[in-house]
């Protein structure tokens, strides 16, 4: 009966190509959209964590501000606080520095800037002021020369992979001058690529970005004093000792107020995908009215469809179909439509997928769990919005619909 | 036990002044294998009839007994299983689902009834062998000709074995050389044992009938048993009376319709009946065979009698 029915509804829907293909656009539009943008936030999701395990587990992040309790903010972080002036200093990385649980120290802190060569000029990108231990501590690995050895003044600076073939045109530069905001410098390393995506630890991608001691830095900027966060690695496995004797130090030096936070790596991955989650579910929620749509579009043509075949359902019931098995009739047409473009949907979410790999930077993770709830939305889709006009198919009166013409 | 019992079965259309007696207190009872032609001018109820005894219809008073059950009353799932199982029907526009093939069409009825597909084609292919079309079996209903259409649907009516079948002017369609096809079809299948009932305005088409029953004003009027192969007596006066009626007489209004009726005659029995004051449910017109008692009239009826 069901194969029947739907080998029915398959014909029915074929009779009328182009009207079938314009109502399952809706569908197709909605699940490819709402595909495309989970996949997408799984990807950055992926990108995020992967990043951040790259740390190890034994990295601790202070940043400037409060960490707000729950709920407020994102995944409770205060995004504001970025914006705001870093309350962290120098005194703040040295008393960290002091304390025996704490392995290594870098500060980090970040100067928007422009970048020229003699071949050409990169605006927007950003200048990493940290100490010559970032590499080990990130274990950044550097393709090409050494990363800097020394955090005094130096005009040696290290450049990501992306900024040396944009800016200088070659995989190795190294030895080759750049002038950065004014002032020349000569570049002594090159990163290898990193897997960085959007969001990483330092909020930054290593690839476009320039490195140099803290003080270079800092005189790029006239001389401000503050630092964005601080890395710090614990000895070993005393992770809490470490965190403790942060907070206690920091305490210390901020005259009792506790204007900064100290984050652990798995803290930072919640916060991460949290805040990752936020976004996708906001925008993916947007995506679902075109769903909504697509099923209003369903009902639409389900119902002119019923009226259209009213005397096929008259001559259906006169010789014996029970309403159940009229309402089942358009019930698995509908189906049909919204599980076509469910399907269609996918296809084309897979393919808008494989377009963003290969042209963007964003990397869409397709899981098995995003085809199974797409599919079945589409079909929660298909039951809801063919309900009405099935029911109206089923209940009409047989003699009625054998009468219309 | 009669296979269809109808007892004063009324149908009301409308509400109020609007209010239109499609059938009138009908009484009616078929036997198995009974061929019954139905004859009577447009608006007459023959076709409202054939719905509430293909169970189409409801009816708004009265009860339908179906092999003793009274089905008229069932819920309409209930009603559609009956007609699935019971009912075949044949429309004068063969009702063929376009988009389905000949044997689809014809095995549909079983589809509804569970039926697996290889069985059900099995089945339809070896009743279109039995209406002569086996070798149109994959065609759509548009590739045929109207007189193998009504065919496919005559197969499609039998497919269930139904207790009866109902063709509602069957032969309206079709020219004459496909009319006599479709006739001796069904003759056939009379001849096997089933029962039809036939709504016809052809009075030629009586001589397939073994029984006619004429219709007026949602009243039976008329009752006849006729000899296969014999044009109703009945039948055939209507057929001249009709060429006499000029369209002066018809705008003399009611009196001049009531002249028109056909079989006058037949019906005066209950009249007669009416006069002695018997209760009517307890008239039985003298020396008919059991199971072909004819109970027409009405109050209405009656009352139009007098004053004339």
């Amino acid at each position: 009966m069901w194969s029947g029915n739907f080998k029915t509804a398959i014909g029915n829907l074929r009779a009328n190509k182009g009207r079938s293909m314009l109502t399952m656009m809706g569908i197709i539009i909605g699940v490819s959209s709402v595909v495309t943008v989970v996949s997408l936030g799984e990807g950055l999701k992926h990108q995020v964590t992967g990043q951040i395990n790259q740390l190890g587990s034994n990295v601790i992040t202070i940043r400037s501000g409060k960490l707000v309790g729950n709920g407020s903010g994102i995944g409770g972080l205060n995004l504001l606080a970025f914006l705001s002036t870093s309350t962290l200093t120098d005194q703040d990385v040295q008393a960290i520095t002091k304390l025996s649980s704490v392995n290594s120290v870098v500060p980090i802190d970040f100067v928007g800037s422009s970048a020229g060569s003699d071949k050409r000029q990169l605006d927007n990108i950003f200048v990493v002021g940290t100490s010559s231990k970032m590499a080990d501590l990130l274990h950044q690995k550097v393709a090409y020369g050494s990363f800097f050895e020394s955090d005094d003044s130096t005009n040696k600076v290290v450049i990501g992979s992306s900024i040396a073939e944009e800016l200088l045109d070659e995989l190795n530069p190294v030895g080759h001058s750049v002038k950065i905001s004014g002032a020349t410098f000569v570049v002594q390393g090159v990163l290898a690529p990193s897997s960085g995506g959007l969001l990483s630890v330092a909020q930054t991608d290593f690839n476009s970005a320039v490195f140099m001691p803290l003080k270079n830095a800092r005189s790029l900027t006239n001389g401000r004093t503050n630092i964005l966060q601080i890395l710090a690695k614990s000895n070993g496995d005393e992770l809490d000792i470490a965190v403790n004797d942060i907070s206690t130090a920091l305490q210390k030096t901020h005259g009792g107020q506790t204007d900064f936070t100290v984050l652990k790596q798995y803290e930072l991955l919640g916060i991460a995908g949290n805040i990752v989650n936020t976004i996708t579910r906001f925008i993916s929620g947007i995506a679902a009215i075109s769903l909504l749509v697509g099923g209003i579009g369903i009902m639409d043509i389900m119902l002119v469809s019923v009226s259209e075949r009213t005397r096929e359902i008259g001559i259906r019931k006169a010789i014996g179909a029970t309403n159940r098995q009229i309402l089942n009739q358009f019930l698995i047409e509908g189906l049909a439509l919204t599980l076509g473009g469910g399907v269609i949907g996918v296809i084309a979410s897979l393919i808008i997928n494989g377009v963003l790999r290969v042209y963007t930077s964003l990397q869409p993770a397709i899981t098995l769990q995003i085809f199974i709830i797409a599919v079945g939305v589409s079909v929660a889709v298909g039951i809801t919005f063919s309900v009405t006009p099935a029911l109206k198919a089923a209940r009409k009166n047989p003699i009625d619909a054998l009468r219309n013409e | 036990m009669a296979l269809i019992e109808l007892q004063e079965v009324s149908k009301l259309y409308g509400f109020g002044d609007a209010t239109v007696l499609a059938l009138d207190e009908v009484i009616l009872s078929v036997d198995k294998g009974e061929f019954v032609a139905v004859m009577g001018p447009s608006g007459s109820g023959k076709t409202t009839l054939m719905n509430v005894i293909g169970l189409l219809d409801r009816p708004t008073h009265g009860s339908y007994l179906l092999d003793g059950r009274n089905v008229a009353r069932r819920r309409p799932n209930q009603q559609a299983k009956v007609r699935r199982d019971r009912i075949g029907f044949v429309f004068q526009s063969y009702n063929l689902l376009a988009r389905l093939s000949v044997l689809e069409n014809v095995a549909l009825p079983l589809a509804y009834k569970g039926m697996t597909p290889v069985r059900r084609q099995k089945r339809a292919s070896d009743i279109l062998e039995l209406v002569g079309l086996r070798d149109r079996e994959y065609f759509m209903p548009r590739q045929l000709s109207g007189g193998q259409a009504q065919r496919v649907a005559i197969a499609r009516a039998l497919i269930n074995k139904p207790s009866i079948i109902i063709a509602d002017e069957p032969t309206g369609n079709l020219d004459s050389t496909d009319s006599k096809v479709v006739m001796e079809l069904l003759a056939d299948i009379h001849r096997q044992g089933n029962t039809i009932l036939l709504v016809t305005h052809n009075p030629e088409l009586t001589r397939y009938a073994n029984r006619v029953i004429y219709m007026h004003d949602g009243m039976i009027v008329g009752d006849e048993q006729t000899a296969i192969g014999n044009m109703a007596k009945g039948a055939r006066r209507t057929h001249f009376q009709r060429r006499k009626v000029t369209d002066d007489e018809i705008v003399e209004g009611v009196s001049a319709l009531m002249r028109d009726v056909p079989g006058k005659e037949l019906a005066s029995k209950p009249k007669k009946k009416a006069k002695r004051g018997r209760p009517r449910t307890k008239k039985r017109p003298v020396g008919r065979p059991a199971g072909h008692r004819l109970k027409a009239g009405s109050r209405q009826r009656r009352e139009k009698a007098k004053k004339r």
